[in-house]
């Protein structure tokens, strides 16, 4: 029998379920999506008609999790623009550059120091580095510290990130996907996928009074289905030159985040990237069995978590002077940047695609599962620990 | 004139940094879905604010209003007024070199001189005397609530400037 409807509705309530119980207990939702997704794994018991293995509609799963990542980053690529950059100054652009290069380094050396190859290295770099604004902004807004001195700088490097993840994925994805081994065929496929990012942008760039016009339609109906055949015509063609999917769709969102119709796009999509983005994270959850979670990657993680708060909090201490703030807004700044999310599960997922270590991806889902968690916690009780650290190296007031 | 500071807050909304002339420090967070957070910072700890109150959009414009004078006058301005038809209210300010400070309304004759009314003063510690009479001495910083036609009003600003008839 055929219940694949049914499938995907136990799965959405499994969903449902996990955020609700989030909500109650006011953590992240993002670890609790995965949790969902792992606890009812390829190994999971059926009942009768309940199965939760979901075997028939594993796949169509699997593609609304893509959906998901899709949507994520034209949401992204939407929200983001050169002028806010630009705006938002100097001392970003040096809290930045002082936060990727601290975490990126010790990413890099930490893959190379457990024995990884030079393709797997980068990849878990990428997770260890990119923070999640999803999970961030949320924390800041809870917490009610959105008008702290230190809030601008936050969101700063936040965006900052983002530019850097949209670089770096296209970078990773040209090197995992195209399969290219010799060095060469590695750079050329690199600049191969620049490239095209390039060539979109200015084309789209030009394009834009073209769009504003082609987008006048007055039924909803019809908008949306225009700009959902641009973004999965798009993306969808990305994958097939070996640029991921998810890099073609923040483009999609750049370009049309220059006309006059973002808002109303905005409008749209943001139903859609939280239904589907929910789901990505479950289906990640999926892929993932938690009995055979034990050992290496565990140990793995953990210790990449250890470096991640060693290396934030640095580069939130640092990045905090260069911006002339106090030493507990600079804290604020380190342990406020530490949720790990959506990227690195992305950075991830690009790994699996390109056929690494298949333990890249246990490793991220508790990695970013322990960092959901502990960032928020460590943004809530900000204050005692950077007393407690303060006490301990007796650093001026 | 307060100084206000606008700061775009990706992925949250706007801020605006307002201080004001008397050296306080607020932020007003305009959130994207329309929530407003004023927040205040107390002096003694610059790099904490807190919050003070959170609106819906429909709350925010009411109470904007009310803010911006729309409905209601604050007494603490020189003068303000309110019609209704002939009837005009008015809230009059007492200032130091007016003549008539130290009288009182039975001094100055009010009603019998100007036709008007004096129907509440808010004085200068915002306590309230509702309906002065007659032995009600008139101090510096006072504000006057008084009603009566506009005519009337404008002889009786005239009479507490110069203190007499």
């Amino acid at each position: 029998m055929d219940y694949i409807v049914f499938e995907i509705g136990i799965a959405v309530l499994l969903v449902a379920l996990a955020g609700l119980l989030a909500s109650k207990l006011k953590f992240s939702v993002v670890p609790f999506y995965i949790l969902a997704g792992m606890a009812v794994g390829p190994h999971a018991p059926v009942f009768g008609i309940l199965d939760f293995r979901f075997i028939q509609s594993a796949e169509l799963i699997e593609f609304m999790g893509k959906i998901g990542v899709i949507f994520l980053l034209f949401y992204l690529g939407l929200e983001f623009s050169v002028g806010r950059l630009v705006k938002a100054g100097k001392s970003i652009a040096i809290g930045g550059t002082i936060y990727i290069g601290i975490n990126f380094t010790l990413g890099l050396l930490f893959g190379f120091a457990t024995g990884f190859g030079i393709k797997e290295t980068l990849v878990i770099a990428g997770i260890t580095t990119i923070s999640s604004s999803a999970i961030v902004a949320k924390v800041l807004v809870d917490l009610k510290r959105t008008a702290n001195p230190e809030t601008e700088m936050i969101l700063g490097i936040i965006m900052f990130e983002d530019v850097f993840l949209a670089v770096y994925l296209s970078v990773l994805s040209g090197l995992l996907l195209s399969g290219a081994t010799s060095i060469g065929g590695i750079l050329l496929s690199a600049a191969l996928a620049l490239g095209y990012m390039l060539l979109i942008l200015v084309i789209g760039r030009k394009a834009v009074p073209l769009l504003n016009k082609l987008l006048n339609i007055p039924s909803n109906e019809i908008f949306m289905c225009t700009v959902f055949a641009a973004l999965f015509l798009i993306a969808g063609f990305s994958e097939t030159i070996h640029v991921a999917e998810a890099i073609g769709a923040l483009l999609v969102g750049l370009v049309l985040a220059e006309t006059s119709h973002m808002h109303r796009i905005e409008k749209i999509i943001l139903p859609f990237r939280d239904f589907f983005g929910a789901l990505f994270f479950f289906s990640f959850g999926l892929t993932i069995d938690p009995l055979s979670l034990g050992g290496n990657a565990v140990w793995l993680a953990i210790g990449a978590v250890i470096l991640t708060m060693i290396g934030n909090y640095s580069a939130g201490m640092l990045a905090g002077k260069t911006a002339k703030l106090s030493p507990k807004s600079s804290s604020n700044v380190g342990l406020t940047i530490m949720s790990r999310g959506e990227f690195s599960i992305i950075v991830a997922n690009l790994g699996a695609a390109g056929g690494l270590a298949a333990i890249l991806q246990p490793f991220a889902a508790i990695y970013v599962l322990i960092l959901a968690i502990l960032g928020p916690l460590m943004t809530k009780e900000s204050k005692w620990i950077h007393n407690g650290i303060a006490r301990i190296f007796r650093l001026k007031k | 004139m307060a100084n206000i500071r606008e700061t775009d807050l990706p992925g949250i909304g706007r801020k605006f940094s307002v201080e004001t002339e008397e050296s306080e420090k607020i932020s007003i967070i305009v959130h994207e879905d329309g929530k407003r957070e004023i927040f205040h910072n107390p002096p003694d700890s610059p790099e904490e604010y807190e919050l003070v109150v959170t609106l819906g959009d429909v709350e925010a414009r009411q109470i904007a209003s009310i803010i911006g004078g729309m409905s209601y006058r604050p007494s603490g301005l020189e003068q303000a007024e309110l019609s209704l038809s002939q009837l005009s209210i008015e809230w009059y300010k007492l200032k130091r070199n007016m003549d008539c400070l130290g009288k009182t309304i039975g001094d100055l004759a009010i009603r019998e001189n100007t036709g008007t009314v004096v129907i509440a003063s808010i004085e200068s510690s915002r306590k309230q005397k509702i309906s002065p009479g007659p032995e009600y001495v008139l101090q510096e910083g006072y504000t006057l609530v008084v009603a009566g036609e506009r005519s009337g009003i404008q002889i009786l600003k005239q009479l507490l400037e110069r203190g007499s008839g």
